[in-house]
């Protein structure tokens, strides 16, 4: 198996693998570390009362600051891009299926691991130090967990690594059946997102069904996602024996 | 030793048969020139027996066993498209890199040369290259791979007259000191006609033709001279076209024996046909067949 060509295949070119993903994090977390500082620069001169005020208000508003995406936004796009560009270009250097579906899987993995560990520590520091001595959030927000280190840990693996498969399934299908998939795909979901708030809105009881799912807690959050995260990949390796260049 | 061998080959799409009943066996270490005009399976053909797609029905072998999934014939079979998509990220340096890696037979040295003599940009951003530069990526890794069994799909498209005499060059030179089997499909036909050694016609997704060139060099031939006696040297026989201008004409017609001495005694003058007007004269008289609606080529 030549398993080592696949993943030169995906990682080739550190810097769009590794060195752009990070320096858009750094640049994401440099735009929050200004608004924090100005943020607390006002309200220092505000006095010490509005300073912990600024200090609380920012750590609590930022459990849900997407900045994080900058990072996780080029990370969940790998699925599609493996299947979209990499696999015909793997096709066309003579790999084969199974060869490029197990280097891709290794590099989903490692890439889910890598930045896993890399969101970690900087929740670590983060919480560490008080946001930075500002009270800001980047990594310790709800999409990462806002638990222990490990619960990051864990929970920033499964979200990239899920997220990929998924995407990389959605992409091998695209190409199989085309536009009419994205039609019925798009349609389905639509259908499931406006079914859940119409139960919400219309009924007491699915109402307080969806608020217990909601408040199931981090480990069967945990389980659900991997379990989508599976169901996607599962998908993805039976449709990628049959795909064919395009 | 055949290097390709397929029986009833067939590969349909929704609407269209793309391939249709395909039998063929290709001998190995000789250039083979898969000509046909547009659409006429030649890349759906290449595509099957590098196990890119799947096929609909028929069998095939390649370096002695089925391609498709199979790393041992596919680690030895190169397959350049014209078509090939590249990641928009990548640069000509990060494609030869994994080629390096991914052909047993690699020779690193012959690639630089050749990334030299086709001046290409290593560096830059493929999404930046021009046609021609884009076709030089693929005949690098196409000759560097030193695959026994390289396909060339249009390997030049873009590339300048001296780019593509260039290319001839290398894959002459490197085939007399590398034999392999090579499959090249173009459509500059007379350019390459003197480097194929056998020929596969396919037309609308049937094999027209399968014969190598010594034999077509005397298939056909083209008499010309006065109207009147060109047409009586034809009587009776069906010319692949037959053109007429004012008190002249010019036949051409598959030969049998002794038509040279016949056509020379009724006083017409007589030249070989170029692999690529009996290319054109076949496929033109194929679709006149096989529709009623197009006429024969003829003036």
């Amino acid at each position: 198996m030549r398993i080592r060509n696949v993943i030169q295949l995906h990682t080739v070119n550190r810097m769009q693998a590794f060195g752009w993903p990070l320096l858009i994090m750094l640049v994401s977390l440099a735009i929050v570390l200004v608004i924090g500082g100005l943020v607390i620069n006002v309200a220092t001169s505000q006095g010490a009362e509005s300073l912990t005020e600024a200090r609380q208000g920012m750590n609590t508003g930022m459990m849900f600051n997407g900045a994080i995406f900058a990072l996780l936004g080029p990370l969940i796009g790998f699925g599609f891009t493996a299947m979209g560009q990499y696999f015909p270009l793997a096709l066309g250097l003579g790999l084969t299926r199974r060869e490029f579906a197990t280097g891709t899987v290794l590099v989903f993995v490692f890439n889910a691991a890598f930045y896993a560990v890399i969101v970690t520590v900087g929740k670590v520091i983060e919480v560490a130090t008080g946001g930075y001595g500002l009270g800001v959030r980047f990594f310790d927000v709800v999409y990462t967990g806002v638990g222990e280190w490990w619960q990051t840990l864990i929970q920033t693996f499964i979200l990239i690594l899920g997220v990929a498969l998924v995407g990389a399934a959605i992409t091998t299908a695209f190409h199989r059946w085309g536009q009419p998939f994205l039609w019925v795909f798009w349609i389905a979901l639509a259908v499931v997102v406006v079914g859940v708030l119409a139960g919400a809105l219309l009924s007491e009881g699915f109402r307080r069904l969806v608020v217990d799912v909601a408040a199931m807690g981090w480990v069967p959050w945990m389980v659900v996602a991997a379990g989508i995260g599976a169901i996607g990949g599962a998908i993805w390796l039976a449709l990628v024996r049959r795909a064919q260049a395009r | 030793m055949t290097a390709i061998v397929t029986t009833d080959l067939a590969k349909r799409y929704a609407e269209v048969n793309a391939l249709d009943g395909v039998t063929l066996a290709l001998e190995e270490h000789r250039i083979h020139g898969l000509l046909g005009r547009n659409g006429a399976g030649k890349t759906t053909l290449m595509k099957l027996l590098t196990g890119q797609v799947f096929a609909s029905s028929g069998s095939m072998e390649v370096l002695g066993g089925n391609p498709v999934e199979n790393v041992d014939v596919l680690s030895q079979t190169a397959f350049i498209q014209e078509s090939q998509k590249y990641p928009d990220t990548f640069r000509p340096i990060d494609v030869l890199r994994i080629a390096a890696g991914a052909y047993p037979k690699w020779d690193q040295a012959y690639a630089d040369r050749l990334v030299e003599r086709f001046q290409l940009p290593t560096k830059r951003l493929i999404k930046k290259l021009s046609r021609g530069q884009l076709s030089g990526i693929g005949i690098v890794v196409g000759l560097a791979s030193r695959a026994p069994l390289t396909f060339f799909d249009e390997p030049y498209l873009g590339l300048d007259a001296v780019a593509r005499r260039m290319f001839y060059d290398e894959l002459l030179h490197d085939f007399a000191e590398h034999p392999r089997t090579v499959v090249l499909s173009t459509h500059h036909i007379d350019e390459v006609a003197n480097l194929l050694e056998h020929v596969v016609i396919l037309d609308q997704g049937k094999v027209l033709l399968d014969a190598d060139t010594d034999e077509l060099h005397d298939a056909a031939l083209t008499v010309s001279g006065r109207a009147d006696d060109v047409d009586a040297f034809l009587a009776g026989r069906e010319p692949l076209e037959h053109t007429r201008l004012g008190s002249l004409a010019t036949a051409t017609l598959a030969a049998r024996d002794g038509d040279e001495r016949a056509a020379r005694e009724a006083g017409l003058d007589i030249s070989p046909v170029s692999l690529q007007a009996l290319f054109v004269h076949l496929t033109t008289a194929n679709a006149s067949a096989t529709d009623p609606a197009t006429p024969v080529a003829t003036a």
